[in-house]
């Protein structure tokens, strides 16, 4: 999977810490994604969707 | 100055050192201990058990400085299941060194009647499994979806080297051509494993992993 996160982020002047509290995860696990090391299960997925309260298509994107 | 910044500069690893100079200090202590019981060194028991408390010493240290360690400085992960993993581990191996250390004391000291000999040798085994008990209870509290995925994977490339590592040798030992290994052994196999795991995590991921 593709995504958006670390565009999104930047957008709103967080860092990958700011963005694991507001998910509730680990920094490491922001990285991982963002880098596409790991792909989100479908709840964080959503939970990433409402943090940036956009839909998750527009955030996630197949490879 | 806010407060954030002077709580960050209070958590400040364990005598101004961080996780990898201790991880380095117990990896080299304990490297030296096996290097002095293999070379035979040192054969008995009683000096062994007390030279065991150094590289136990500096496991605690590692444990206190990653606990107490700035927050996110590093490639590794503090969350709040993990903190009481690392509590759980360091609980659970003061017992293993107390009842291992007892054993072999009273042990050499006097001759111990079957029944507490039974008890006492039964209690060692039964801190490790504690150990493992940890393990199991961070998988299910942890909350990070990838930090506990990290620590399933640890795991299971452990089991699979340890596991691997007792068929291979047991084979052996039955056919006569290696010499016979206390099962315990094993179990330490396990644990190196973890480390095994933890570089595999870095290699793929970009983090050690909470374990």
């Amino acid at each position: 999977m593709k995504n958006r996160l670390k565009v999104l982020r930047a957008e709103r002047d967080w860092s990958q810490q700011d963005l694991g509290e507001r998910l509730g995860v680990s920094r490491q696990s922001v990285n991982a994604i963002e880098k596409g090391r790991y792909d989100p299960s479908l709840p964080l997925a959503f939970t990433i969707s409402e943090v940036f309260d956009l839909p998750i298509e527009e955030i996630f994107s197949r490879d | 100055m806010n407060a954030e910044t002077h709580s960050g500069e209070a958590r400040n690893g364990f005598l101004g050192r961080g996780p990898w100079f201790w991880t380095g200090m117990t990896a080299a202590s304990t490297g030296l201990f096996i290097a002095l019981a293999m070379s035979g060194a040192i054969e008995d028991n009683g000096t062994l058990m007390l030279l065991l408390i150094v590289p136990a010493m500096n496991m605690m240290a590692l444990v206190a400085s990653a606990v107490n360690r700035p927050r996110g400085d590093t490639c590794l992960a503090t969350g709040q299941a993990q903190r009481r993993y690392i509590k759980r581990v360091a609980i659970f191996t003061s017992l293993y060194l107390a009842t291992f250390a007892l054993l072999t004391f009273l042990d050499k000291e006097m001759t111990l009647p079957y029944m507490v000999k039974l008890a006492l040798a039964t209690l060692p085994g039964l801190a490790l499994s504690g150990v493992f008990w940890a393990i199991g209870r961070l998988i299910v509290e942890e909350q990070d979806e990838f930090m506990r995925m990290l620590v399933i994977r640890q795991s299971l490339i452990a089991s699979g080297l340890a596991l691997s590592a007792a068929s291979v040798w047991g084979f052996l030992e039955s056919a006569k051509v290696a010499p016979h290994v206390d099962a315990y052994w094993f179990a330490i196999i396990w644990f190196l494993g973890l480390g095994v795991g933890a570089v595999f995590n870095r290699i793929q991921y970009g983090t050690w992993g909470a374990v």
